[in-house]
């Protein structure tokens, strides 16, 4: 493989994985939602603020791809000529996003699955429902700066 | 192999939910300190029974309101839950004392209680299976049981068997489901439910004089107090029998509710205190996200609840003081 091929397999592992953890995450907050919001329909605001958190992992997949794709001429006016060495330190750096994305997504879900059974009975302790699952996020934003940082540090 | 146990997260969230309308301890407290029975169902049309008590033409009635609860939160849970068969599993009881009260009247001439429409066979089925003796419609294990309920009141015309076989084939069947669909939170209830009823039988058979080989055919087998632990301490002096059950997981229900039973003949605390019992039992498992538990939490609170708006309206009907209510109030779920 090229470097442009191996620095576009990160890409895809960043804007895809961490995007798959968001998916999960946010579709196991929804079946929970749903089963609350079928007795009590006026928590849907509430339920719909805890059901969006785990979609940032995705936002920041999509970040880490999109400077990549920057960086790599994918979305500029021409593609930059890469070595493969060059491609794969690409690739290195999309893995921390890609993969601390796809399971902080899911866990976050969980958390705020039972955040949802939380506000079922004291919807006035929505904050520290949203606590518990701010400090998964806490490990999301870990792997993004690691991303970021190295791809700083990469010379082309 | 690990299972999504995410798929319950619709059914957890919703039962959660249905939670909020569980009467608490102050509501009770309220119907308690009423005056009239009248005064004591109008607590109960603020909550989650206005409707049905609305309709409510006569508060003597009132057994109505309670049936229909049950059967409607029943029929709820079956639907919402991911894997209905162990809410059927559930149901299973009540399928077992319909069996038992339709025995009961056919053998004794006496309705003994009412029939609940919950279980998973029609009553309907039931009253033609029992009144035309054709049980060919009842699954497998029922029919044999009722087919040997019916051998054994024939030779040696003793009611007490009916409970005795329906009990065994109902916790056989509980069990052996638990272990089928790995339930082990369910395993557990089941195990804890016949250990207790093995502590009701023990204090039964003593008290009516019966012998140690009676005892041992008529203990149910799977629970953690084996049946040859039981039938062992059977003869021993009440204070030793006391001191050894102190020992077991049981050792709570023991001072007072097991010392009553075998002073007095009186079951009614060790009655409240098992029902207690099952109740801590299943809020360990209230919080557990995504799992069957809270299910089976919830309609277990449920029938306590029932249980207690019966207590309270039969006590107040029967003038009965406050504090002798009180006393046998269960401890709430939520």
């Amino acid at each position: 493989m090229e470097g442009i091929e191996i620095a576009m397999l990160g890409v895809a592992l960043a804007v895809g994985l961490a995007g798959s953890g968001s998916a999960i995450g946010i579709g196991i907050v929804g079946q929970s939602a749903c089963g609350l919001i079928s007795e009590d329909p006026d928590k849907f605001g509430q339920t719909l603020l805890l059901q969006a958190l785990p979609g940032t992992q995705g936002i920041y997949g999509l970040l880490a791809g999109f400077l990549i794709m920057q960086d790599i001429g994918i979305v500029g006016e021409e593609l930059v000529e890469l070595t493969t060495w060059q491609g794969y330190a690409y690739l290195m750096a999309a893995l921390p996003i890609a993969i601390a994305g796809l399971s902080s997504g899911i866990y976050q879900g969980r958390v705020l699955a039972s955040s949802i059974n939380l506000i079922a009975k004291r919807p006035e302790e929505m904050g520290k429902g949203i606590v518990y699952a701010v400090m998964v996020e806490t490990y999301a934003v870990f792997a993004l700066l690691a991303t970021i940082l190295m791809l700083f540090g990469i010379a082309v | 192999m690990l299972i999504d146990d995410t798929i319950y997260g619709y059914a957890v969230a919703r039962v959660k939910a249905m939670e909020t309308q569980l009467l608490d301890q102050s509501q009770f407290e309220r119907m308690i300190n009423s005056s009239t029975t009248e005064e004591a169902v109008k607590v109960l049309s603020e909550t989650g029974y206005s409707a049905s008590v609305a309709e409510l033409d006569d508060v003597y009635n009132f057994e109505t309101i309670l049936a229909d609860e049950l059967s409607y939160v029943f029929n709820t849970v079956y639907k919402i839950s991911p894997v209905p068969e162990l809410i059927g599993m559930l149901a299973l009881r009540y399928d077992i004392h319909n069996l038992k009260v339709l025995f009961k009247s056919k053998f004794l001439g006496v309705k003994s209680d009412l029939l609940i429409p919950v279980g998973s066979l029609d009553i309907a089925k039931l009253e033609y299976a029992v009144g035309e003796d054709n049980y060919l419609l009842l699954p497998e294990k029922l029919r044999r049981a009722a087919n040997s309920i019916n051998e054994d009141f024939m030779i040696n015309l003793d009611p007490q068997i009916i409970d005795l076989i329906l009990d065994r084939v109902l916790y056989e069947q509980l069990i052996d489901a638990a272990r089928e669909y790995d339930a082990p939170f369910l395993e557990g209830l089941f195990v804890r439910q016949i250990d207790l009823n093995n502590l009701k039988t023990l204090i039964r058979v003593k008290r009516m004089g019966l012998s140690r080989d009676f005892l041992a055919r008529v203990l149910l087998p799977n629970g953690t107090l084996s049946v040859d632990r039981l039938t062992s301490m059977f003869e021993e002096p009440l204070e030793s029998l006391i001191s050894m059950l102190a020992i077991s997981d049981y050792a709570e229900l023991v001072s007072e509710g097991v010392r009553e039973g075998l002073e007095k003949g009186s079951a009614s605390t060790l009655e409240k205190l098992s029902d207690d019992f099952i109740t801590s039992y299943l809020k360990e498992g209230k919080w557990v996200p995504f799992g069957v538990e809270p299910l089976v939490g919830y309609l277990w609170a449920k029938e306590i609840e029932i249980k207690n708006i019966r207590i309270v309206l039969v006590g107040k009907i029967n003038r009965l003081p406050a504090e002798s209510i009180r006393e046998r109030i269960r401890d709430v779920y939520i």
